[in-house]
């Protein structure tokens, strides 16, 4: 007995998962969760937007005046997730294994392929930044929405030895051995956003002991999400060697002078910046160039001309990247985004996403799919048609002879 | 038998009635081409084929005046003096004669509060002249410039309109100003003769400030130099530009309104020109002065009022006539599409008027081949509806000016234009036809008094296979989309707002689709469904645009706000008519005698 109740309760669950009202109700939640989300881009920033209403498993409302928010509305990851099982489910079990479903069978796998690349690229995709002036050579990326604490040893004049500390550890506080170095620090202080100043006469001391950061007035700011804006992290941090402190420093983004402390005849530099990670392959802005129509302000395109250099690898090669015309190396993209300094510095967007090609496949699956079956239903409506139309002229001659 | 019985109605000739239709529609669409373009003997179409270098492409001086007067009276012509004044005449009395220009009324202005600010009463009279405006320009100007620097999506009704004012009044000083100094004795003659006499030079840095396109070719495009440019050099020791003197003298012979001279001036000056530019120019006039879009509209407008009345009186012989109208209205629109393309070197859609033009085409002509395969009158019907639709909204969208500007850099790829954005423009068409067929039917099921069934199910196929056509259209253009922007930005899909609009369009499409695979919804459903999927691409097409944020946001536009509402309000009523059930259909309703009409 109990087994039976068993299999009914599974296959009522196999049938739920596999019935086309399912789909019906994931898709239209998804369509108001993608209107949700392109309304509140106007506040929030695409990419706040988008993890909010789309890359998570629950969309939250924060109920007014409290801090409080309740779960209103199932998330994009978790509509998305139903949907490929419900895809899945009713593939493997739904539709008939004919010729005839040949397209839908292609559609729909197309469809759990880009599902399932949209997943890959929300987990794996790291976008980065590579900002080059006209003739300078950069070895390494930078992640404009990360930041972290860099201590270069800038003992050797030729080569900085760099250790980074990320953000997330200095979220967390304490104290943090830096590997490869003597060195600890403790991290006495954190903020996500500031805002810096002059400290004013008569302000209370800063926290801060040593360096430019024992001048300054730092506020703290509300964390930023929206696009176009930046948040300015910075740390009360104390370097020390076992009992030996260097004293407190500020680090901070946007504090441009360099701080330096000297420990058993190495000097070492304090900043916090961008987080940077070091390629194995280096680049060199050649010519940047940016052209207009004439007599006229549109931007007509932009290009940077970049030597690439890969010892490792024994390339060494001259490559145009342009709008629409992106440089791919090694795993990454390097797109040409922006550029300043009367056009003689270009950024460039780096993309790394090991999904990249789910998309092209899933697309010509999908397509193809979609032309077999409307072929094969337009023949069968065109054969309908004409034994209809053969049934009338019988029936019509028959009225005539009679 | 039923085939018979109209065969036997209609008279011999009636077959040749659909031809005989679509002749006269074809001789009126073409017969503006063939007007002399001369006033008072003054060949002003002429002057109007003179190739000039403006927003960076060559274009014959008929467009700049075209399209300034759109701008600034939202209208290509206007009445003076019991007479019409044609863009190219208009523009000659700009450049030439600015005291004449200046007493013209062509600046429209419909604001309350800014005719408040010049002490004008609202009263019928909407155009003004330059010459009433002209003691308010300072104040106009600080006014402006007090609304300048709010975000254009920011501004109140007032601030929009005092800019946009201030805009227009600036283009025209622009233009006033593009071949002498407005209002100077002797203009260009005297300019040329003063050349390198003091104080020319600051006439001169006026002329090269303000001239709004340049007039004398060189070799390269970046060559072209305007009049300003052309005197500096000649100033600065350079030969005298070929075309100065006969500028000046086209310029004299205005203003004294001297024929014949001002004929032979136009043709020298029409020497200096390139050939193949010049080839190009004319085509381009001659695609002004046709007015593709423009016959288009005209044209759907009859084969719908044909249609009407083929629905009250003499179907068997009128629809085949609204047909055939409606074939030469495709013909029309064809061609102007077609030349578009040629003109602009570029695939059909590369801003969002030409989005407008082109998916109105796309309707037209799966509304006539709908109409080939069934022959009821409905494809006809809704292809016209469309059509003219759309090129009403085109012919709104066109009043920024050049609607043959160039591409901005990201744009720049006819691979992508003519991919991505031609299949998924084609996508809305078919969501767009898809809702209007859904339209007829609802129509149809509460006017129409007799039922007809296998009318009826021939609009619900219809309207499916459409629905099918647009899932894969407007899925196959939102991938390619995904794939440029992949190529060009770095991601496939970045939730932005169009990417978002396309995407709700394909989730709204597959919905209906499984909705009626599934058995959830029938007739009505599907069609109820097929309407709102008029909302959703009104939506994603000018809505996004009007949030502003994101990468697409290059078609910008706030106008259209209140249209879109009144177009979305306008549907729901039609998907409130459609979910009505059969108890209020007019064919129940008056309790007519179910007689099965065979198709």
């Amino acid at each position: 007995m109990a087994k039976s109740e068993n299999k009914s309760a599974l296959s009522k669950i196999l049938g739920a998962l596999l019935s086309l009202k399912l789909t019906i109700v994931c898709l239209g939640m998804l369509m108001v969760l993608v209107v949700a989300c392109t309304l509140a881009q106007v506040d929030m920033g695409t990419n706040g937007a988008v993890n909010a209403f789309m890359r998570s498993f629950v969309v939250w409302w924060k109920l007014p005046g409290t801090a409080y928010s309740i779960p209103v509305f199932p998330g994009g990851t978790t509509v998305g997730a139903i949907l490929a099982v419900n895809l899945v489910v009713s593939q493997l079990r739904g539709l008939k294994r004919t010729w005839s479903k040949a397209g839908l069978w292609l559609v729909h796998i197309g469809l759990v392929l880009l599902v399932a690349a949209e997943f890959v690229s929300a987990a794996l995709q790291v976008d980065a930044r590579l900002t080059i002036e006209e003739g300078q050579t950069i070895d390494y990326i930078e992640r404009p929405q990360e930041f972290e604490l860099a201590i270069l040893d800038t003992t050797d004049p030729k080569h900085d030895e760099v250790y980074g500390v990320p953000e997330s550890l200095l979220k967390q506080g304490g104290t943090i051995a830096i590997n490869g170095t003597p060195l600890s620090i403790r991290v006495k202080q954190y903020f996500k956003n500031t805002e810096l100043g002059r400290k004013e006469e008569g302000a209370p001391p800063s926290l801060a002991t040593q360096g430019v950061g024992t001048g300054v007035a730092i506020k703290e700011a509300p964390a930023v999400t929206a696009d176009d804006d930046r948040n300015h992290p910075a740390a009360f941090i104390e370097p020390f060697v076992g009992s030996k402190s260097y004293g407190v420093w500020l680090a901070a983004a946007g504090l441009g002078a360099p701080q330096n402390f000297v420990h058993e005849g190495r000097t070492y530099q304090l900043a916090m910046r961008p987080r940077r990670e070091y390629l194995p392959y280096k680049l060199t802005l050649k010519k940047f160039s940016h052209d207009v129509y004439p007599g006229t302000d549109i931007p007509k395109n932009f290009s940077s001309l970049v030597h690439l250099v890969d010892k490792g690898a024994g390339e060494e090669r001259d490559v145009l990247i342009f709008m629409n015309q992106p440089l791919r190396y090694a795993g990454r993209t390097f797109y040409q985004a922006s550029f300043g300094k009367n056009d003689t510095l270009s950024v460039l967007q780096v993309v790394e996403n090991p999904g990249w090609l789910l998309p092209y496949i899933s697309c010509a699956l999908v397509t193809l799919g979609l032309l077999i079956h409307f072929a094969i239903s337009l023949r069968r409506a065109q054969r309908k048609r004409q034994r209809q139309a053969a049934k009338d002229a019988n029936l019509d001659s028959d009225q005539v002879t009679a | 038998m039923k085939k018979k019985d109209i065969q036997t109605q209609n008279p011999t000739w009636a077959k040749y009635l659909p031809w005989l239709a679509a002749i006269v529609t074809l001789i009126g669409a073409v017969s503006g081409l063939f007007g002399s373009g001369q006033v008072r003997n003054m060949d002003v179409q002429a002057l109007g084929r003179l190739p000039v270098l403006e927003g960076g492409r060559v274009k014959p001086l008929d467009s700049i005046a075209r399209n300034s007067l759109l701008v600034i009276r939202s209208q290509q012509s206007f009445r003076y003096n019991d007479r019409t004044v044609g863009p190219d005449e208009w523009l000659a009395d700009v450049l030439f004669r600015a005291d004449i220009a200046d007493d013209q009324p062509i600046f429209v202005i419909n604001d309350p509060d800014v005719l408040a600010l010049m002490g004008i009463k609202q009263s019928s009279e909407r155009y003004f002249s330059f010459k009433t405006l002209s003691p308010y320009i300072d104040e106009i100007q600080k006014q402006s410039e007090a609304a300048h620097p709010i975000d254009a999506k920011q501004r109140t009704r007032y601030q929009s309109a005092i800019v946009n004012l201030f805009d227009r009044l600036y283009l025209y000083h622009k233009l006033k100003h593009s071949v002498q100094v407005a209002g100077t004795e002797g203009g260009l003659t005297q300019e040329i003769k003063d050349v390198a006499v003091p104080g020319a030079e600051e006439r001169q840095a006026v002329l090269r400030e303000l001239g709004l396109f340049r007039a004398f070719p060189g070799a390269k495009v970046s060559d072209w130099r305007s009049v300003g440019e052309a005197l500096r050099d000649a100033r600065n020791g350079q030969p005298l530009d070929k075309g100065l003197a006969p500028m000046a003298r086209v310029s004299d012979a205005w203003a004294k309104q001297d024929a014949p001279a001002f004929n032979a001036a136009v043709g020298e000056l029409l020497t200096q020109a390139r050939p193949d530019e010049m080839a190009t120019a004319k085509s381009e006039l001659i695609f002004n002065i046709a007015q593709p879009f423009y016959t288009g509209m005209v044209i759907y407008v009859i084969a719908l009022l044909l249609l009407f009345v083929s629905w009250a009186r003499w179907p068997g012989l009128l629809q085949p006539v609204a047909f055939a109208v409606l074939l030469v209205g495709v013909l029309v629109h064809t061609a102007g599409l077609t030349s578009r393309v040629i003109l602009q070197g570029r695939p059909p859609v590369t801003n969002l008027y030409s989005s407008a033009v082109f998916v109105g085409w796309g309707a037209v002509v799966l509304g006539a081949i709908l109409e080939w395969i069934y022959r009821k009158g409905f494809g006809t019907a809704v292809a016209a509806a469309s059509g003219f639709a759309s090129l009403i909204v085109a012919h709104h969208l066109a009043s920024d000016g050049d609607t043959m500007e160039m591409m901005r850099a990201v744009l720049d790829s006819n691979f992508w234009l003519a991919t991505h954005v031609v299949t998924i423009t084609i996508g809305y068409s078919g969501t767009f036809l898809a809702g209007a067929i859904a339209i007829g039917w609802t129509i149809r099921r509460h006017v129409v008094k007799v039922q007809d069934p296998a009318a009826d199910k021939a609009l619900v196929a219809m309207c499916y296979g459409i629905v099918c056509f647009a899932v894969l259209f407007s899925f196959v253009g939102t991938v390619l989309g995904g794939i440029w922007a992949e190529q060009s930005w770095g991601r496939f899909w970045g939730w932005d707002p169009k990417e978002n609009g396309a995407l709700l369009i394909v989730l709204w499409n597959a919905i209906i689709l499984h909705a009626r695979w599934g058995g959830y919804a029938r007739d009505r459903g599907i069609m109820t469904m097929a309407i709102f999927g008029n909302i959703i691409t009104s939506l994603s097409w000018f809505g996004v645009n009007m949030l502003g944020v994101g990468l697409h946001s290059y078609g910008f536009m706030d106008k259209a706000f209140w249209a879109l509402v009144a177009f979305g309000s306008s549907q729901l009523l039609f998907m409130l008519f459609a979910l009505l059930p059969p108890r209020f259909w007019s064919g129940n309703r008056v309790a007519a005698p179910r007689t099965p009409v065979q198709a």
